[in-house]
């Protein structure tokens, strides 16, 4: 299956993205892992910037797949369906409680 | 109205007027302040239900106590006469400081953040601003931002207070329309109920301004501004203006209310993160081939850089919300001061290598994106901003690296050497300037490590000392996991702190376990160490075989930092805190001991230094020396106050305050730098290193 994808680039990473603020990529596979993996492909600098050298997610980035934290829905398992809208943003600094319940509202 | 009292207020001076009001300055005589007193007009002919509406308004504004909101004290009526009294603000408008060209960059970023951070609380307390334009945005001297007249604009609009006016009046309509046309959003013009969602576009209005110095929606009239913001799409910003900022104002400038930002909260992360990126430009070539990443030129926009030059003296000073380069000459008495470099990261770990002709700083950068080495060849003009970070554990250690405490260049003759110290608690090495990394296998499988514990700062390998005379032997210290040696050049490992006490387990004198905040060597002398501890002060010289209690009349044996006088083996300088519990300065003295018989006696160093309520802590790297005679001795606190000595440690100044909290600071004499341009000379050959460059990191260079 070919996806059409739309990432969400924050400002601190389109140094690596040659300014983009957002990124369509198709790609096949259906996991985020897949997903992110074909962004890394054509932005390798992201990478790092998003996981750690072992492949998790970094504290305090968030990724929303749409609407929700794929902290709640299979992590970077999560499925990824057609036309989805990937967001990767950072979580916190400061104001804790404050900042995650602001994200959790970041619709679109 | 001068010298007449409204109230407990004395009116002093009028500050300015507007078609609705005069603003005074006055002084509150019963908590003996400076106010500013805005007095409504009788011929604003407010019925009786508005002025009810703007007391209650202005009270509920009161509420907002936050830095970046002019707050309001009090708010009445006097013979007729509403008033309202607040914080007196004494700066330039966002309006005057953005006219004609704009603001740079970082300013705009800055600013942007505060006024962000203002809208977020009066959101929060559910005050929406109405007005938000830049003539009411006020930037003190010090560059602190205060938004003015929050929730004033619903009542009366706030066009009564300003003082600088724009050609467009503040408009209020019976429907209870009100603002300022150019910084209206298109669902106020199409007549719906303005939201916080409102005050975001005008912040993206406010963006525009101060980024450009023009609106993003302008017209001759009124009818072609309102048409403007219903349907133009603002001219693109483009270069210097970061890519980063652009979007952010276009995202608030979104037409529809659901397509913006939804909370200035997002408004304000995302300018941090830009930025925190330290500002990208983007490559415009790499627009049109977007698979050629990353952009080989980015630009640093208005960071301040201090202009080096040969035999200048640098201080570089690491703190929690980033990097500080400081350059003087060896009479060491004038500052200049660059930076901040990485906005708003944690600069734990910073190095100058000047081996081999070269004058690279090094620097450790952690934030929510990671953990990098970076390194600049210029002071700071440009750095390294690798794609893949330079130092990672290998896949099969499971570990993943949380901090670089510590980059220690390797011995002079070995100029492609240097280590780093990381947290988890690790050595890494590199051969070839810094270029790859591999990670010391020896320590790091030694069968110690699983008991090894994390101090209050996490479990870090924070100090390595190299022997100078003996290649093959070096010393690293772990909090917590204490002393270690190898005499094989990083083979073999073992621990060494026969005599080190430990206060926090059974056995008091483990083999390892041990919470060592710093050792020191004198290259003169390299047998023999100095060790502070996490509770004790010690002295070895065997090679750290056996270590002797030399806390010999200090005022505590708690502490972080060992510092050596470059030139005489037996001088060593610390900061004493009070205790585990109370880690400030004791009793509130901040006073620097020196020994100058290898820890047989200390003696308090203080002319110059805060005496009194002074509760600063020193961290283990925020202390060094220089090696001028007499030896200059610097040292950063946690409060962000920078104090240096250049008698060695007799008399003291304070060189800067105000940093944020400092945890590292390193000296260095620049030689061989070539004038003010401050390019490196002919590095070591190594095209590898070359060629990497080029190709596999980005670099940050000025244009």
């Amino acid at each position: 299956m070919i996806l059409a994808l739309t990432f969400h680039i924050p400002g601190a990473l389109r140094e690596f993205t040659a300014g983009h603020s957002t990124v369509e990529i198709e790609q096949s596979g259906a996991t985020l892992t897949d997903a992110l993996t074909a962004l890394w492909a054509i932005y390798p600098g992201v990478r790092d910037r998003v996981l750690t050298e072992q492949g998790q997610v970094r504290q305090h980035i968030n990724i929303f797949i749409g609407n929700e934290n794929i902290r709640y829905i299979g992590g970077l398992a999560s499925p990824v369906a057609a036309g989805s809208e990937i967001s990767i943003v950072p979580a916190v600094s400061g104001g804790w409680c404050e900042r995650v319940g602001l994200i959790s509202n970041m619709g679109r | 109205m001068i010298g007449q009292e409204i109230g407990h207020y004395r009116i002093v001076s009028k500050i300015g007027e507007g078609g609705m009001g005069v603003v005074y300055r006055a002084y509150d005589e019963l908590l003996h302040r400076d106010v500013a007193v805005k007095v409504v007009n009788k011929d604003a002919r407010l019925d009786p239900s508005a002025s009810q509406n703007l007391l209650h308004e202005a009270r509920a504004s009161s509420s907002l106590a936050h830095p970046n909101i002019c707050t309001i004290h009090d708010a009445g009526e006097t013979d007729g006469e509403l008033y309202i009294v607040m914080e007196l603000v004494e700066g330039k408008s966002l309006y005057s400081m953005s006219a004609v060209v704009g603001l740079p960059a970082e300013s705009v970023l800055r600013y942007g953040v505060q006024i962000a951070s203002a809208l977020a609380r009066a959101h929060d307390r559910g005050i929406v601003h109405r007005d938000l334009k830049t003539a009411n945005i006020v930037v003190t001297s010090e560059g602190l931002v205060k938004v003015l007249d929050f929730g004033l604009a619903k009542q009366i609009g706030s066009g009564i207070f300003e003082g600088p006016t724009r050609s467009f009046a503040t408009v209020q309509d019976t429907a209870g329309v009100s603002g300022t046309l150019p910084y209206m959003a298109p669902e106020i013009l199409r007549g719906e109920v303005a939201d916080y969602r409102s005050d975001l576009w005008a912040l993206g209005v406010v963006l525009y301004e101060a980024a450009s110095g023009r609106l993003p929606f302008e017209g001759r009239t009124g009818f072609e501004i309102s048409s403007a913001i219903m349907r133009e799409i603002p001219i693109p910003l483009g270069p210097p203006v970061p890519p980063g900022l652009w979007a952010i104002i276009q995202r608030c400038l979104a037409k529809e209310p659901t397509q913006r930002y939804q909370r200035a909260g997002e408004v304000q992360a995302a300018l941090e993160a830009v930025q925190s990126g330290a500002i990208v430009s983007a490559d415009p070539a790499a627009d049109l081939h977007p698979d050629v990443s990353p952009p080989k030129t980015t630009t640093l926009h208005s960071v301040r850089h201090a202009h080096v030059k040969k035999g200048d003296f640098l201080l570089l000073v690491g703190t929690t919300k980033g990097a500080f380069i400081l350059r003087s000459n060896a009479q060491r008495r004038r500052w200049e001061v660059g930076g901040p470099y990485f906005h708003g990261h944690n600069v734990y770990a910073m190095a100058y290598d000047g081996r081999a002709g070269q004058h690279r700083i090094w620097v450790s950068t952690q934030s929510y994106w990671g953990t990098l080495l970076r390194s600049s060849d210029d002071f700071g003009k440009s750095w390294t901003n690798p794609q893949q970070a330079p130092i990672r554990f290998p896949s099969d250690t499971g570990v993943s690296l949380k901090n670089i405490w510590q980059i220690t260049p390797g011995r002079a003759e070995e100029h492609n050497v240097i280590y780093c110290g990381v947290e988890p608690a690790a050595l890494f090495e590199s051969r070839d300037a810094g270029e790859t990394w591999s990670l010391v296998r020896g320590l790091f499988d030694h069968p110690h490590r699983p008991r090894w514990m994390p101090g209050n700062g996490g479990l870090a390998l924070h100090t390595i000392v190299l022997d100078p005379a003996n290649k093959q032997r070096m010393y690293v210290a772990i909090s917590s996991g204490g002393v270690y040696r190898t005499n094989d050049g990083g083979g073999t490992w073992t621990a060494q702190n026969q005599g080190i006490r430990c206060t926090f387990t059974p056995d008091k004198y483990p083999e390892f376990g041990q919470c060592v905040h710093k050792i020191a060597m004198h290259p003169d002398r390299p047998e023999r160490l100095f060790l502070q501890n996490h509770w004790g002060l010690y002295r070895s010289d065997d090679c750290a075989e056996n270590w002797t209690d030399i806390a010999n009349g200090v005022p505590s044996d708690f502490g972080f930092a060992v510092v050596m006088h470059p030139k005489n083996p037996d001088c060593v300088y610390i900061v004493p805190v009070e205790s585990d519990e109370f880690r400030c300065a004791c009793d509130g003295r901040l006073r620097v001991y020196r020994t100058r018989n290898s820890g047989a006696s200390w003696e308090p160093l203080m002319r110059g230094l805060p005496q009194k309520r002074a509760y600063e802590t020193v961290l283990r790297d925020a202390m060094t020396a220089d090696a001028f005679d007499p030896a200059g001795v610097y040292f950063g606190t946690r409060s962000g106050q920078l104090f240096g000595s250049c008698d060695e440690g007799r008399t003291w100044q304070k060189i800067l305050e105000g940093l944020p909290s400092v945890v590292c600071v390193r000296s260095a004499v620049v030689e061989g730098a070539g004038g003010s341009l401050a390019m490196p000379k002919a590095r070591p050959t190594n095209p590898s290193r070359t060629k990497s460059r080029s190709t596999n990191k980005s670099r940050r260079t000025n244009r």
